[in-house]
């Protein structure tokens, strides 16, 4: 299967608060001594919550805004 | 970085030989992380940038926190020039990179040499500074004459016509764009979502029904 864009994790900017690891719907985060990483990339439906619950900012989930082909 | 590599960039390509020398020799270049807070609103303002790889945004805080982006700007735009400009030497606005970037710093001794001695560097940055006061009088006309959704509706258009800025935008930054709050985005890309205007496709917002998103976004504000 096709691994598809995933959270940007910015390991400098996070404060390994756990917030984006319990908030993940997919429960496909999880937290090393380095910070939050994608234990499951696979099961990342790029839902955007971790995004939402960073409070420093340090996950980014950025969208790619495009024409369908039927528009 | 020499003369000849000045002018590539669009900006500088109508500047006199003695000019780009003056420039190349005056100015330096200096390579930063995403993320990095180049430039802070309401600190003493000591150099001016260009550009020469990755993007920066410029934005503006209230009290509150709540941010508005001004602009997004890539390789060859100048930034915070304004505030070089302007009587009182304060940073107008705060200019973060949204990627790795890497920049030309101007100190302001040397921005002022380069207005005062060659009169095209001056008239570049002119040309510069009409486009953009076009685009922030666009922009201060739709954050007051037209309505959230319609912003939205707006805005998606413009980043789905403009391809090569299609990528990178955050629903923070989406929200700090067209003044309102993330919550709100993401509660009207689901409404969008549910009348069939857009698709969801992991990443990728899909644009569905462009007559449908003209619509919203030509409703005005009563």
């Amino acid at each position: 299967m096709e691994l598809k864009a995933q959270p940007i994790i910015n390991l400098q900017g996070c404060t390994k608060c756990g917030l984006c690891v319990s908030g993940c719907p997919e429960n496909a985060l999880e937290m090393t001594d380095r910070g939050p990483r994608l234990r499951q990339p696979i099961r990342c439906s790029y839902c955007t919550d971790c995004e939402a619950l960073c409070p420093t900012g340090a996950i980014r989930t950025p969208l790619i805004v495009t024409w369908g082909s039927n528009y | 970085m020499d003369s000849q590599s000045l002018k590539k960039f669009k900006l500088f390509s109508t500047l006199q030989p003695d000019t780009l020398d003056a420039l190349a020799q005056r100015a330096f270049q200096r390579k930063i992380q995403a993320g990095h807070n180049l430039v802070i609103e309401g600190l003493a303002a000591e150099a001016c940038y260009f550009i020469l790889s990755g993007h920066l945004r410029v934005s503006r805080m209230n009290r509150d926190g709540r941010i508005q982006i001004l602009a997004r700007f890539g390789p060859g735009a100048p930034v915070n020039v304004i505030s070089l400009l302007k009587d009182k030497r304060i940073n107008h606005a705060s200019v973060e990179s949204l990627s790795p970037a890497t920049i030309l710093v101007i100190s302001a001794n040397d921005f002022d040499y380069l207005l005062k001695n060659h009169p095209d560097f001056s008239s570049a940055l002119l040309r510069v500074f009409a486009n953009r006061m076009a685009k922030l009088t666009d922009l201060a006309a739709d954050l007051s004459l037209y309505t959230v959704r319609s912003r939205l509706a707006q805005f998606l258009i413009k980043l789905a016509d403009q391809p090569g800025s299609a990528s990178g935008w955050t629903q923070d930054e989406i929200a700090a764009h067209i003044g309102t709050v993330r919550d709100v985005v993401g509660r009207l890309l689901r409404e969008f979502e549910s009348q069939g205007l857009i698709d969801r496709d992991h990443q990728k917002i899909i644009l569905l029904n462009r007559q449908g998103l003209k619509d919203e976004a030509q409703k005005y504000d009563v």
